[in-house]
Formats: C-alpha cells, structure tokens, sequence
C-alpha cells in the first residue's frame, strides 16, 4: 500500500522509461520447424487417437489373410524360387499393409480436412507449401512404418523368416511409403466425395497391391502382363521389399530403387505443385 | 390426394388409419433405404465384383497348376461360392449398421422414433433392404466369377435360399451392431474383429479338413459355416454338412438376432436416449 501510495506521488518524468514493443511476427529461418512439428504432430495424433482402426485393424487383416491363404494353399504351392510358400507370403503382406495405409492416412486426412472445411486451418498457418507437404507426408510415412513393424512382428509369431539384408527392407519400406503418402495426397487433393476416393481405394489402390506380385511371383503370368508388370511400380516396392527379406527377387536391386526414386521424385513435385496453386483447395 | 378427402374439402385433418401393417410407411423406408444403397453403387455393387474377381485371380495365380482340389472339388469350384458368401456378407453387414451410424453421427437417427412405424416394422424394413441389395450383389458377383471357371449354380432354389438366410442373418446382426455403436470406430472395430474372423473362418476359402483338427469343431460352431456350405451346395451340389441341418442352424441363429434387434428397437436402445 506504501509503495503504491509513493508511487501515486511520482511526476509522470520520474517514471521509468520503457519502450512499447508491439507483437512482432515470430521470426524463423528457412524452415518453419515449430509449424512443420506441429503439422506432423497433429497428422500422427490424428491416426493415433483412433488407433484399434488404423493400427490394430490393418494387423488383424493381415493376419487373417496370411491364415487363410496359407490354410488354403497348403500342399497346393509347393515352394517360390529357392523359399516355402509361406515364408514367400509374409513380406509381400507386410509390404501390401505398409501401402494401403499410407495412402489411407495422407488422403482421409486431406479428404476429411476439405469436407469438414477445416483445411484452411492448414492453408492459414506460416507454412509454405514445401512444408504442408513434409507434414502430411510425414504422418503417412509413419502409420506406413508402424503398422509395418507391428505386422512384422506378428508374423515372426506365425513363420519364420530371414532378414537378408535390412538396409534394403529399410529401403523399400521407406521409399513405398512415402510413394503411397504422396499419391494419397494426390487423391485428397482431387477427390470432392468419399465415394471419390473409396473409388480410387476400390478399383485403383487395392487391386494394384493385389496383383502386383504379394501372392505369386510374376514369372506366373502371362508373358504379356509381365511386362506390364514392369510397368508397375507397386510390383518393384513389393519385390524389392520382399528380396531384403528372403535376398531373391523378380527384378534387380538397382532398377527398382531407380523406379522408385524417380516415381517419389516426379510424385512430389506434382503434389508441391498442386499444394502452390492451390489446386481444388483455395478456390 | 385423393386418399385425403378430409384435407380437399377443407375439414379438420384426420390421424391417417392403416391396418395391420403401415404398408405406405414401411414401403418408404424400404425405399430410403435401397436409395442409400443404389446412391453409390460404384462401392455397394461394382467394388465386390471386383474384389471378388481380385481374390480369384491372386488364388488362381498362386496354386500349382488346374489340377488342385480342396474339399473334393477343383480349388476354383471350391473358391466361387466361398467368395459369393463373402460379398453377400460383407453387404449384408455394411446395410442396416452402416445406415444406423451414419444417421447417429447426423443427428438425424431420432427421426425413425417419431416415426409412424413399429418396431417390429422398423426391423422388417431394413431386413427386406438387406436382403434385396444382397441377392443383387450375389448375382453381380456370380456374374463376375462366371468367365473363371464357367460355374453356373446346380440348385438355384437352394442357392436363393442360402443367399437370403444368410443376408438376413448378418442383417439383422448388422442392425445390432449399428444400434449400440456410438460412432464409426465401434462399427469398424465390430468388422474387423467380429464379423471378418467369422467369415475367413468359416469355410470360404478352405475346406474343414484342412484345419488341424483341434480346431474343426469350433469351425463348425461357427453359423457362417452352415452359410458358406450352403450356398456352396446350391453352387455346385457339393456340401461337407447337411444342407437341412444347416438351413436349421441358419434360421435358428436369424431368429435369435431377430428378437433382439426387435427388443432393441422396441426398448429404444441407444435411439431414444
């Protein structure tokens, strides 16, 4: 009270002076970080808060279908190259869940963003369009990895496998993911429905993983859709993936690291650019 | 208009009058619901075709040569009516439940309380629905798989028979599902962890005894099973249980879902709260 009563006593020259700073724009270098982290952050909490649908569930699929296929086809396949069926199997279904789920975390999220009107919560923020796309991409990239290793470690229950060469896995699993999290944006981006994109789900995505050699090794077709095949970039993920596993595969090591560098390049570019113009997203 | 004649002369408007059954209403809401379906048909049509056609081809590309059996019959003639079953199924389950959660997370499920309808017509309703979307899906489907091993069905009657069992067993666990579900979560984790282990395990894509047999009885505990078989005899004339036995177990297990889905709608589970 003293205090307050002395200082009532003070001329206005007598007191202190303070210089009025008003609120500055938060400074940052070439990159954003703390928007970045906080886009990747909400991209994870977002799959992870409903994680018995996008963690579990991929998991359980995959388990059943590797029972069911090798109850089925028991003493029906003999052996793919120099490995049992079985053992065959596993990484190609790895590989299919790693794909499936990364494109479904980059494009529902875009998807429910643009529905529900809050994608310009994403479009506001300081970052530029190179970082919304690391942020997105980095959420899919993750759900790829952890639904990945979780499957893994499933099947390591069910059969035994090697690990050939885990720099190649570590490759593959990488590059498919961030391959499927790029085309999901792709997806999120053009598709105006959820029929849209269960379309592009239906009739793209799951038969592309189906039929690009997770169950059979593409010497099995036809000569013609062999060279499709080839064509294919899903088949090089599937193949290259499963040759870091069992070290045999349909296509060599280099030529499907180029297919998929150059694929990853030409997606992201294409997504940047979409992200810049703000195709389908800021009109 | 015209069956309102209170309304053109201008009197004082009635409560309409319906007999036993609001046929007007239940036919309404029949249609509400094959609209829902026929709306995206691309995913409650075309997408189990081609998922069928998928499965055909991944396991047809993957046995050894056309001369594999399963069950005493050809793998493949095994595998159609196996993957017919799964997309009945898979329709049959997506119908009523997928309906039911979408119109909770609209706020609009309440509507069918102040409806016009009785439980037990509210039950009826969505069952028909199911069962007309699922007979379609099984003849697009049987369609599809024709060009793979030229199967066209040895007992039609008893095919239909099985296909609408089936349906409207699923069905009405559907309308379960979706009642106590309180968002999309619980209706996918209920698919995934429920119905599909149900369904891979029954029968669809193996015969019985290539299960160990510790676990054959428990696979034929398993009504899906009696399902999967049946539409397998009506498919090739070819069963490994008795298609009566299992017609019985089928209606017997309907039933049962029946009276709870009816004592569900008529206690306004999860509806009128």
């Amino acid at each position: 009270m003293r205090e307050i009563a002395e200082n009532q006593m003070l001329k206005p020259e007598d007191l202190p002076v303070r210089e009025i700073v008003p609120p500055q724009v938060r400074q940052f270098g070439a990159v954003n970080w703390r928007g970045l982290w906080t886009l990747y952050h909400r991209e994870v909490k977002r799959f992870f808060k409903v994680f018995t649908q996008t963690l579990a569930a991929p998991v359980v699929t995959t388990l059943l279908f590797y029972t069911i296929f090798t109850v089925a086809l028991q003493n029906r396949v003999g052996s793919v190259g120099a490995v049992s069926f079985t053992v065959f199997l596993a990484p190609g279904l790895i590989m299919m869940t790693i794909l499936q789920n990364s494109f479904a975390n980059t494009s529902s999220s875009m998807m429910t963003s643009k529905i529900q009107g809050n994608i310009v919560d994403v479009l506001m923020p300081p970052i530029s369009p190179l970082e919304m796309l690391c942020g997105f991409l980095g959420g899919g990239v993750t759900r790829g990895f952890i639904v990945g290793i979780s499957a893994t470690i499933a099947m390591m229950v069910l059969v035994d496998f090697p690990f050939h060469n885990p720099a190649v896995i570590l490759f593959f699993a990488l590059t498919a993911s961030i391959m499927m999290a790029l085309l999901g944006m792709i997806g999120g981006i053009w598709a105006e429905k959820f029929d849209h994109m269960a379309a592009i789900t239906n009739f793209v995505v799951v038969p592309l993983s189906f039929l690009s050699g997770t169950f059979y090794s593409i010497d099995r077709l036809p000569e013609i859709w062999q060279s499709v095949a080839h064509l294919n970039p899903f088949f090089y993920a599937i193949d290259g993936f499963r040759n870091g596993f069992i070290g045999q595969g349909d296509a060599p090591f280099w030529l499907g690291a180029t297919v998929m560098l150059s694929v990853n390049l030409v997606l992201f570019l294409i997504v940047h650019r979409m992200l810049v113009t703000g195709y389908k997203l800021k009109s | 208009m015209t069956d309102r004649p209170d309304l053109l002369l201008g009197g004082t408007p009635t409560a309409r009058r319906f007999g036993l059954l609001n046929w007007l209403g239940l036919l309404t809401f029949f249609r509400r619901e094959m609209a829902r379906g026929f709306k995206i048909w691309k995913i409650t049509l075309a997408a189990p075709a081609i998922r069928a056609v998928l499965f055909a081809s991944v396991f047809g590309l993957a046995i050894d040569g056309p001369d594999a059996t399963m069950g005493g019959l050809p793998f493949m003639t095994f595998l159609v009516p196996g993957l017919i079953t799964v997309a009945v199924l898979e329709r049959a389950f997506e119908s009523a439940a997928f309906s039911i959660v979408y119109d909770k997370t609209e706020g609009i499920f309440g509507d069918l309380a102040v409806l016009p309808l009785t439980p037990g017509e509210i039950v009826f309703g969505f069952a028909a629905a199911t069962v007309t979307g699922s007979l379609m899906v099984a003849a697009v489907v049987t369609a599809a798989l024709f060009p793979f091993v030229g199967l066209l069905p040895e007992n039609p009657g008893v095919l239909v028979f099985f296909v609408v069992i089936g349906a409207l067993m699923i069905g009405l666990f559907s309308q379960i599902a979706g009642l106590w579900a309180k968002k999309w979560d619980y209706i996918n984790s209920v698919q995934t962890f429920i119905f599909l282990p149900f369904v891979f395990f029954s029968g669809v894509f193996f015969a019985l005894d290539s299960l160990p047999a510790a676990i054959r009885p428990l696979a034929q505990a398993n009504p899906v099973f009696y399902v999967v078989d049946g539409i397998r005899y009506g498919m090739t004339g070819q069963a490994e249980a008795d298609p009566v036995f299992g017609a019985f177990v089928c209606i017997g297990v309907t039933a049962f879902f029946w009276a709870v889905s009816y004592r569900l709608f008529s206690v306004g589970y999860r509806m009128k709260s």
